[in-house]
């Protein structure tokens, strides 16, 4: 077996991690499984794109050290996270409060299958489908022994992957916000006879989710290219790798993300290199057959 | 004038083959509460399926080793897709229906997904991205291309659509559709009747997906050609617009709706070809389906029960 | 010294079909009052609605002589707290996370000395800080719960059935614990099923009937039973008539 494909499964896994984070917790706390979040990760790369565009006649195009981005980047990251927390809460303000206050879960799914349609061919408007490159310069990939060899960019987006869920944990576990939050994922009831305020937690979840799946995007967008469907491409692997990490759980979202996107390029020696939809659909399928409250999640 | 009759033909033959997958929705969601994500990957397996069983061998094969068509009659082809796509509806719902029901939505997307994946990559079987060509038609003796072939195709279609609205219209009239609207009603109550509502809800799905299968072959074998283009998420999403604002669990409501969203669909489209230059036009395209997704978003928040009510037969999801 | 007024109150789940019909009551502070009924009587219906959870269609309460209506988050700041009959824990969470989450509504200086104040008053809860609320036995859950609720240091306590599920001792601990905290000049609204105990340490019953007060006076004249048994069965004989 050739670890090069791990190593890509990998980077794989811990992009579809980092996605699926957002989309767990707006799954167990806003309580419908979101199809607008695979959009959200393309809002955030576009948005960092355009950013970066602009603030590179300030801080100069050339990339720091050994990585093909510079400052411009780096300082639109947050700009782009901002930017789709802002977009999530619009349509939570436009579309989905009024529907949740309905209490029809299933309406809720289906106004985001629209809302994601829309979104992505607004996009597809506004930047044509030509696919788009934060930097056009060629990366040189490293050898790391055992033959593996990864980009710059590649591990730095690794690590930055780890270091967002360690954050992220720590958040949810160490602040009141985040213990806030998990309690409405578990008991909303409870929860409101607690003290916590239900429409804070709910703007909390999509700044956090949108915020993270723009972190996502722009590695997406770092690592392959930018284009109007890179984020619904990748909704189907999101979604089973929330599922099978369990709905609700943060360490599961990450480590069924790393399994789904390991399971992928490992497939990819036997079956060729567009078969992860079907990978992702299979894998999905077996778990809920087998497993369905998922690998860290409880009996609902 | 004859341009504007063919025309006419053409459209009303597309309002029918849409309205066949609509009613095979309506029976899934409008009476059974079903959300499908995945009717595109349903209206795939049937234009597939019929396309692969009548192809004759000796056609449509663009390269070594593809495995071909079987040459069978097109009306085998057509019940072949019925069944093939209510088996994969089956399946998807087996899996899913015993747990929440956001996760049949997600199933559903994700055979859509796959499928997709399936018709572009599988040469050897579905002709990868250039899909399957020379899909015999019902009659062939009529050249394509005049009015006279637009009004045959229109009969076949009306008579398929006919056929399938009449089917499910008897099928949920009866003890099924009886079935199904106590479990909406009350799933616990119809249960303790003898209703087993698992087992339901999958013939529920199967049935559905059997009416878009068979959608997706008629018009396999009107085009005589496909690719895996034509069965992507805006199909999906097209199909639930109709229903939607046709009324949903009204069979009739769900034909005005066919005929009010792709009347809105093809005008779109005809004033953004008109308004934008050329240069535009993918831009054009895209604006379209935002235009159609805004629709179906409003439609849910001011207008659930779609443009014409149902009487007492409305999804347990849209009172 | 009245601490909690209820007047009139009216609320259901449905519009026009309301499960409390109209309602008064009134609790001093450092007063318990039971609320007694039979099943389906309205019971947790009328906890909820006074805890802000299920909508009043009329009526309304007032705590120390000022109306309030506020949802359910906001009443809990306002001093009233509620511990449910059923899921009264964060199981998935960890003991003193969930009173972390009762302490959030405090000002931060005083949060830590409140939990710890918690843990003091209930030992059992202090051993073993880290274990999740879903591995705790019923009546250490059930204490877990109240900890909860009184780390605001509430005015009124609404208790939903805290002995359901409990054996005859640790309903005695649990319940001389609840007299504590009322002689703190807490006032407690408990609603019971185990009428003994409930009587033995109330000062005032009511008895709950169709989502209406059959019955309201000093507790100590029901504990024989016979006059409860009248009220309760006086429902049976209107049910008939009716
Ligand atoms: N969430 C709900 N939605 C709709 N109706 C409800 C709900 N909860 C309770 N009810 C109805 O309200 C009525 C009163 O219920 P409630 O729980 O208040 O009774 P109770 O007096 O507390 O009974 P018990 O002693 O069994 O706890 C019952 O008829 C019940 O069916
Ligand atoms: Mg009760």
């Amino acid at each position: 077996m050739n670890p090069q494909f791990l190593a890509d499964g990998i980077l794989t896994g811990a992009l579809l991690g980092l996605g699926g984070v957002g989309l767990t917790l707006a799954y167990s706390i806003l309580r419908f499984a979101n199809f607008v979040h695979g959009d959200f990760l393309t809002v955030g790369a576009y948005a960092a794109l355009v950013v970066a565009g602009a603030l590179s006649q300030f801080l100069g195009g050339s990339g720091i050290g050994p990585f093909s981005f510079g400052w411009p980047l780096i300082v639109a990251l947050p700009v782009a996270m901002a930017i789709t927390g802002a977009l999530a809460l619009l349509l939570d303000w436009l579309l989905f409060r009024r529907l949740r206050r309905r209490g029809e879960e299933i309406v809720l799914v289906m106004a985001s299958f629209g809302a994601s349609l829309a979104v992505r061919s607004l996009i597809e408007f506004a930047f044509t489908p030509e696919p788009k490159y934060y930097s056009r310069d060629l990366q040189i990939a490293m050898p790391l022994g055992f033959g593996v060899r990864a980009t710059p960019d590649q591990l730095a987006v690794v690590v930055l992957a780890a270091l967002a869920g360690i954050a992220l944990h720590l958040l949810l576990t160490r602040t009141a916000m985040g213990r806030a939050m998990r309690a409405v994922a578990e008991n909303p009831e409870l929860a409101r006879v607690a003290g916590i305020d239900p429409a804070r937690v709910v703007r909390a979840t999509w700044w956090l989710g949108g915020g993270l799946a723009a972190l996502a995007g722009v590695f997406l967008g770092l690592t392959v290219q930018i284009r109007p469907y890179m984020g619904f491409d990748l909704l189907l692997p999101l979604f089973a790798g929330v599922i099978l990490g369990g709905v609700g759980s943060v360490p599961g979202a990450l480590a069924g993300g790393m399994i789904v996107g390991v399971a992928e390029a490992l497939a990819v020696p036997f079956i060729g290199a567009a078969w992860r939809g079907g990978v992702a659909f299979l894998l999905l399928l077996a778990v809920l057959l087998v497993r369905p409250q998922g690998l860290f999640g409880m009996e609902r | 004038m004859t341009g504007t009759l063919s025309y006419l033909a053409f459209f009303a033959t597309e309002v029918l083959v849409n309205f066949i997958a609509v009613l095979g929705l309506n029976v899934q969601w409008g009476f059974a509460g079903l959300f499908n994500v995945g009717v595109a990957g349903f209206v795939g397996i049937g234009a597939y399926v019929s396309a692969l069983l009548t192809v004759p061998p000796w056609h449509g094969a663009p390269g070594p080793g593809h495995i071909g068509g079987l040459g069978l009659p097109v009306l085998v082809g057509w019940a072949g897709a019925a069944l093939a796509s209510a088996a994969s509806a089956a399946v998807v719902g087996v899996a899913t229906l015993r747990l929440r029901a956001d996760y049949l939505a997600i199933g559903t997307f994700g055979i859509a997904v796959a499928l997709h994946e399936l018709a572009a990559n599988a040469q050897g079987l579905t002709g990868g991205p250039f899909g399957i060509a020379f899909i015999p038609h019902l009659l062939a003796t009529v050249p394509p291309g005049g009015l006279a072939r637009g009004f045959l195709d229109l009969a076949i279609t009306a008579l398929a659509a006919g056929a399938a609205w009449f089917a499910i219209d008897r099928i949920t009239a009866g003890p099924f559709g009886r079935a199904l609207r106590a479990l909406a009603q009350d799933e616990a109550a119809a249960a303790s009747l003898g209703c087993d509502p698992r087992r339901l809800r999958i013939q529920a799905m199967a049935l559905g997906a059997a009416a878009m299968g068979l959608a997706g072959a008629v018009q396999a074998s009107l085009i005589g050609y496909i690719a895996p283009d034509n069965f992507v998420p805006i199909l999906t999403f097209q199909i639930w617009a109709m229903l939607v604002v046709g009324g949903v669990g009204s069979h009739r409501g769900a034909l005005l709706g066919v005929l009010a969203v792709w009347g809105l669909w093809s005008a779109a489209g005809g004033l953004f070809a008109a308004i934008l230059p050329p240069s535009m036009a993918t831009g054009g395209a895209s604006l379209r389906i935002v235009a159609i997704g805004v629709a179906i978003a409003a439609s849910l928040l001011w207008r659930p029960r779609g443009l014409s009510p149902p009487g007492r037969i409305v999804s347990r999801f849209l009172r | 010294m009245t601490t909690l007024a209820v007047e009139n109150i009216v609320a259901g789940y449905e519009k026009g079909l309301p499960i409390v019909r109209g309602v008064s009551f009134a609790v001093a502070a450092g007063e318990i009052v039971t609320l007694l009924g039979p099943n389906g009587a309205g019971k947790s219906t009328l906890a909820k609605a006074i805890a802000g959870l299920v909508p009043e269609r009329g009526g309304g309460i007032a705590l120390d002589a000022t109306r309030i209506t506020a949802p359910a988050h906001a009443l809990v700041r306002a001093g009233i707290a509620f511990v449910p009959q059923t899921d009264n824990v964060f199981a998935r969470m960890t003991i003193r996370e969930n009173l972390e989450i009762g302490a959030a509504v405090l000002p931060r200086p005083r949060r830590a000395g409140r939990i710890a104040a918690m843990l003091e008053t209930f030992p059992a809860l202090a051993a073993r800080p880290k274990l999740p609320a879903g591995r705790l036995s019923g009546g250490q859950r059930q204490m877990l719960a109240i900890a909860r609720a009184l780390i605001p240091e509430p005015r009124v306590l609404l208790l939903d059935e805290p002995s359901a599920g409990l054996s005859p001792a640790l309903v005695a601990g649990v319940f001389s614990g609840i007299a504590a905290i009322a002689q703190q000049g807490v006032a407690v609204v408990l609603v019971e099923q185990n009428v003994a105990a409930a009587l033995g340490i109330a000062h005032r019953a009511l008895v709950l009937v169709e989502g209406r007060i059959a019955h309201d006076g000093p507790a100590p004249p029901l504990r024989d039973g016979k006059l409860l048994a009248r009220l309760f069965l006086g429902r049976a004989e209107g049910a008939e008539a009716a």
